[in-house]
């Protein structure tokens, strides 16, 4: 396991997340949101961050909450000690769905391929909220 | 009562849920998905010799074997000389293993197995069979059991119009808690017939009707009670349409499956409403509707009812009065609130 502010990083630790996170946004939302599961990822390419499966949430909620949920995610990405270079809404492309929000940090592999998109929805199935534009 | 039960389809899961052998009537699982698919997800795709080993089992435990066949959308490959035969290779290999009922959405090959073998041909839930004109059609096409379309699960004018134009056997779906009139049936159906048929197979990352389907739910819960399921309790007020009852979910754990099969047989269950419900599974962990709170509601409001939800509101007041919420889940601080403290777009 990682290490976690200087401790060994537990499931606990993301059981408390996910229904940290989850409450936070149902408070935000005023409904029951349901994160059906939190993950750590590490991919061959280099890239790791945090996915969330979210059910219940909207393109919308995103739209109408954006510098609400920005805060709420930040806090996420620091519990479990990620430092995004993008964090994004993964959408079903064409419909009012979200399937999951994903911290990355990026490899140099794939920053260019954000870097290179354009606008909040470089592809149909990604909604960007946070970017970090490297110099 | 003849109860069907769903198995996971590989050998290990059908014996672990054979345990139970005494409360189940038939099991029913899918086969390869190389020949003829089904209408929902699978989670094993056996061979023909992996079925004969179940079939085998099954029998010496004195429960008959179903396979499911019940493909929404076969592409109009089952109209073609190639479709033809393979589909006719097929049933005869799960005819000849031991089979005993065989079951199809599609009305040509109902028509097929009826008129060409040997085995009890059963119409499925997915041929939407819900008015007695379309049961009697199908008794016509050869079929010898049909399982009424669950949106009329509450119908009970429906549901005695088919029992009195029929002769052949009527099933109930009791558990499979889909919406009520579901806009997406049809589509989500024929998606599954494909994803889980012969080639080619869409790659499809999200499944946008069951996100939909769950959204609208955590949205408005009403619209899990206002689901047609049947209630174990409720099965003995549909004892004059029938006694034969099918219960959905065959890609769960068989200890889920046997926790149904118990409540279903025992008719009766002190839980979580959403544990018995196949479909929305992810939803258990959301909300908690205690499955006794509805008690005795079939028969005062459900069974009379005109399915005019705007101007009733019963099920909506129903549902503040007993649906809970998960908060803090999966923590030590777990706890249980109504939904009413939400503030919910209806």
């Amino acid at each position: 396991m990682g290490k976690l502010h200087g401790e060994n990083m537990s499931t606990a630790e993301l059981l408390k997340n996910r229904s940290e996170f989850e409450e936070k946004l149902r408070k935000l939302l005023a409904r029951p949101v349901l994160l059906t599961e939190l993950d750590m990822f590490a991919l061959p390419c280099g890239c790791s961050g945090i996915t969330a499966n979210i059910r219940g949430l909207e393109v919308d909620d995103l739209d109408v909450f954006e510098a609400q949920i920005l805060p709420i995610l930040k806090e996420m990405a620091e519990a479990l000690d990620v430092k995004p270079s993008v964090t994004f809404a993964r959408l079903v492309p064409g419909s009012s769905i979200v399937a999951s929000v994903n911290w990355r940090t990026l490899c140099n592999r794939c920053y260019p391929e954000f870097a290179k998109g354009q606008g909040k929805t470089p592809r149909p199935d990604l909604y960007l909220l946070q970017f970090d534009k490297r110099k | 009562m003849k109860l069907f039960a769903p198995s996971p389809g590989h050998i290990n899961s059908l014996k672990e849920l054979l345990t139970e052998n005494d409360k189940i009537y038939s099991i029913f699982m899918a086969g390869s998905p190389d020949y003829i698919g089904t209408g929902r997800s699978n989670l094993a795709s056996p061979e023909l010799e992996e079925i004969a080993e179940q079939v085998e089992y099954a029998h010496k435990k004195g429960v008959k074997v179903e396979m499911v066949l019940n493909s929404s959308c076969m592409g109009g490959r089952q109209l073609t000389p190639e479709g033809y035969r393979t589909n006719h290779w097929y049933i005869e290999k799960l005819v000849d293993l031991g089979a005993d009922s065989i079951v199809a959405a599609d009305p040509y090959l109902i028509e097929i197995m009826a008129r060409d073998f040997d085995v009890e041909v059963v119409t499925s839930v997915l041929a939407f069979v819900d008015s007695p004109q379309k049961a009697e059609f199908f008794e016509n096409l050869g079929t010898d059991s049909i399982v009424i379309d669950s949106n009329v699960n509450r119908h009970f004018d429906v549901l005695e119009a088919i029992r009195d134009s029929v002769d052949c056997e009527l099933r109930l779906l009791v558990n499979e808690g889909c919406l009520y009139r579901c806009p997406f049936r049809y589509a989500h159906f024929n998606f599954f017939s494909h994803a889980f048929g012969p080639e080619p197979r869409p790659n499809v990352l999200d499944d946008y009707y069951y996100y939909k389907c769950l959204e609208l739910r955590i949205v408005n819960p009403e619209l899990i009670i206002k689901s047609p399921f049947i209630r174990p309790e409720d099965l003995k007020q549909y004892k004059e349409i029938t006694d034969v009852f099918k219960i959905g979910g065959r890609t769960h754990f068989v200890d889920w499956i046997l926790n149904c099969v118990n409540a279903y047989h025992n008719e009766s269950y002190d839980g979580n409403l959403m544990d018995l419900l196949d479909c929305p599974k992810d939803l258990k962990d959301l909300f908690y509707i205690p499955n006794k709170s509805l008690d005795g509601v079939l028969e005062q409001q459900w069974m009379n009812c005109k399915k005019v939800c705007k101007q009733c509101g019963y099920c909506q007041k129903l549902t503040k009065k007993v649906t809970q919420v998960y908060e803090k889940g999966g923590t030590e601080f777990e706890t249980l609130k109504p939904w009413e403290n939400y503030t919910v777009k209806t």
